[in-house]
């Protein structure tokens, strides 16, 4: 097998100047080739010494940059999958660059971003000393079925040994792997939260351990919040480490500690990047850097006040916006996001998973566990859906009380964007789905759109933005990386 | 007409409220009852319930059902018997089968009497001759397209599980392409014993098929069915019937 092993090492090693020379990106090219000569490449290749994972359903992504980027600059570099994917083929492509051709690993810390539907085929081999996880929610019902079934495959296959960095404000995955050491992170009451659930997600209704009713003490949306049982001592557990006093007017907050409690700036103003910021700073405690250490090093990250890219046509935006078609629960707090923007807005949904599309029909149970409603705001005055699968998303709207007028379905995508209503100061946003079809064609439409209203109004060109980063790595017209 | 949801703090996975909501929305005078954990069903207490609803839940919860179902398994036997009404999507009606056999893990964390780790077994309340099969490694995506009498049924499977009778119980709907409940080509899905009907279907599936829920209603003794919005529910309902007879169209994802 070793042998096997060195020559899937190599010809994989190979693979990577001739992608370079034939000018193809194919950044998990090499993993997949490594894999298919040698299926336990995982097992034989070298590992750095240290090794952090961040899994979960939304905001790994996010969260592994953060840390990536945190550790650089500590001045640690580290060995990462950020341009690959976070699936068995990008975690070997990822390693394969760490190693040279005798298998002599170069790094000393690897930060992998590791998707939680792939536990079995990576945890075997990858044996993490630190994993945050994220959360756990509903994700791809074809692909994850639930989030329950994603912890048990978390429990199966994580090690023992790994120290578990856990959102407390999560109580589906809070509790995961009882006997691993653990340190929590959330986020505290917000002026915002309320105890009712207002979301069509409410995945944690009962208690798991006696199954009477929990009580939240309060909700940020759908489970995530606070809850006891009101029969049993189950309960949400207490923080090691949480965020207070959010303040967004003035971007900061307060972190607190065991034994500290300092004022942090907020390095991005979505919200759920609050909670991967809070999982960065609970991960670089647990690396051994100081409070004084780390608030140094944040204080120089450029924070991030733009919610959405977008493009400025006189008084009027063009937003693009990345949706987690398939996932309902991220979707949602993207409606959530877009209705919280000011003024108004007309929105062109190219969330149709073109991938699946191109041999099959897209399951469309999920829009059925999204937050429709919460588009049904006097702000949104106009909502174009496109293609056969546009037919569902304008029945969810009716059904979710959108009023029927604010609707408009045309079949070819090209017509999508000549339905928007050219108003002063309106916001455009185009939303498109994470796989690269939907993602291509929701970005072209996005250019499209900011050129056709610059034409038509006459507004000059805008200074060239930086392209979002094409998403890498989809697996059967379904997109993992969140 | 009044409907009973079973335990819909945990019967709620893949949009399948949505079926509710649309009855409830097409049904002047329609009365929903939410029957949760740690209370007795109404359709046993109160004798007036037109249609029993359970929709789909999790591997863990299907067990927590069945302890607090089970109980009663003699009397939802006599209801059945006695042409109590039930409609169960996805993997709801298995808790009324014999047993669920696991082909790879058991993918649970309770282990109440009725689970056998060793055999990877569980005992479910056991009022149909069926055994469930499942296989947590294996999921099954597909399309599905069938017939309820001369209406085309539209619809979607993403499951672990298939069933196997033991007993000559007929189909709920005769199978055009597409995964039966047995999970092969052809054969038919769901089942209907009485007015017991369950189908592995999940998610909206009255929202998917206006003209089968009309009908549906109308056998539950529904008058004066008004679903709402329901051209833009047609225009879906038939694009998506014509998308399905595509012969060159997969049915089975991955």
């Amino acid at each position: 097998m070793k042998f096997r092993f060195f020559i899937a090492l190599i010809i994989a090693k190979l693979s990577i100047p001739a992608l370079k020379i034939t000018g193809h990106n194919a950044t998990d090219f090499p993993g997949k080739v490594a894999l298919k000569i040698c299926p336990d490449f995982l097992k034989y290749v070298a590992k750095p010494k240290k090794i952090i994972a961040v899994t979960g359903t939304n905001g790994k992504t996010s969260t592994a940059n953060l840390v990536i980027d945190m550790l650089k600059r500590f001045g640690v570099v580290t060995l990462n999958n950020s341009r690959g994917s976070n699936i068995n083929s990008g975690i070997s492509s990822a390693l394969l660059n760490g190693v040279n051709i005798f298998n002599h690993e170069k790094y000393e810390t690897a930060v992998l971003e590791m998707d939680e539907r792939s536990a079995a085929r990576l945890f075997p081999y990858v044996k993490p000393d630190y994993m945050i996880v994220t959360n756990l929610s509903r994700d791809s019902i074809m692909r994850n079925a639930h989030p329950e079934y994603i912890r048990w495959l978390l429990e199966k296959y994580v090690p023992k040994t790994t120290k578990l960095v856990l959102n407390a404000d999560d109580l589906m995955s809070c509790y995961m792997l009882p006997n691993n050491e653990r340190v929590y992170f959330g986020i505290e009451k917000l002026p915002t939260d309320t105890v009712r659930c207002y979301n069509l997600i409410d995945d944690l209704q009962i208690c798991p351990k006696c199954d009477h009713k929990l009580k939240y003490e309060y909700r940020r949306y759908s489970n995530v919040g606070r809850a006891h049982c009101t029969n049993c001592d189950f309960g949400s557990p207490d923080y090691n480490y949480s965020a207070g006093n959010v303040d967004y007017e003035n971007m900061k907050f307060t972190f607190r500690g065991p034994d500290f409690e300092t004022e942090l700036p907020i390095i991005d103003d979505r919200f759920v990047n609050l909670y991967n910021e809070t999982a960065l700073l609970t991960l670089l405690l647990q690396l051994g850097y100081s409070m004084d250490e780390i608030k140094d090093k944040l204080g120089t990250v450029e924070v991030v006040k733009t919610r959405f890219n977008h493009e400025v046509v006189g008084t009027m935006k063009v937003y693009n916006v990345l949706g987690k078609g398939l996932n309902a629960f991220a979707e949602s707090r993207v409606y959530e996001t877009i209705v919280d923007q000011p003024g108004d807005k007309e929105l062109i949904m190219f969330i149709n998973d073109l991938g699946l599309a191109a041999h099959w029909s897209e399951n469309i149970s999920w829009i059925y566990d999204t937050d429709f409603e919460t588009l049904n705001v006097d702000s949104i005055k106009k909502i174009v859906v496109v293609g056969d699968r546009g037919l569902d998303y304008q029945l969810r709207m009716l059904f979710a009380g959108i009023p029927e007028e604010k609707i408009v379905h045309v079949m070819k995508m090209e017509d999508a964007i000549k339905q928007v209503d050219i108003v002063p100061n309106m916001n455009y946003y185009v939303l498109y789905g994470a796989d690269p079809g939907s993602f291509a064609l929701g970005n072209k439409q996005a250019k499209a759109l900011a050129a056709m209203l610059r034409e038509k109004t006459k507004e000059p060109a805008p200074v060239e933005q930086e392209a979002p980063e094409v998403p890498a790595e989809p697996t059967d017209g379904e997109e993992v990386r969140s | 007409m009044k409907i009973e949801i079973l335990y819909p703090e945990i019967a709620n996975l893949f949009g399948d409220l949505a079926n509710i909501k649309y009855i409830m929305a097409s049904t002047p005078g329609c009365k929903v009852v939410g029957t949760d954990l740690n209370t007795k069903p109404a359709f046993l207490t109160e004798g007036d319930v037109d249609l029993v609803y359970m929709g789909t839940m999790t591997e863990n919860n299907q067990i927590v059902a069945m302890e607090h179902l089970e109980p009663y398994k003699d009397e939802i036997r006599r209801a059945i018997e006695s042409g109590q009404r039930f409609l169960m999507t996805g993997n709801a009606f298995e808790i009324f089968c014999n047993e669920i056999k696991d082909l790879d893990d058991m993918p649970i964390n309770r282990f109440p009497e009725r689970v056998n780790a060793e055999t990877k077994t569980t005992q479910c309340l056991g009022i149909f001759d069926i055994t469930v099969k499942r296989a947590v490694m294996h999921r099954l995506n597909s399309l599905y397209l069938g017939k309820y009498g001369d209406l085309d049924v539209v619809g979607f499977k993403s499951i672990f599980t298939y069933a196997e009778k033991n007993t000559d119980i007929p189909a709920l709907f005769e199978t055009t392409r597409g995964p039966g409940l047995d999970k092969a080509e052809g054969t038919g899905e769901g089942i209907r014993y009485k007015n017991f009907m369950a189908t592995y279907l999940t998610g909206p599936l009255m929202v998917l098929n206006p003209k089968f829920m009309i009908r549906f209603l109308i056998e539950c003794g529904g008058t004066n069915i008004k679903p709402p919005h329901m051209g833009a529910a047609m225009a879906a309902y038939e694009q998506r019937v014509e998308e399905f007879k595509r012969e060159n169209l997969n049915y089975i994802y991955g």
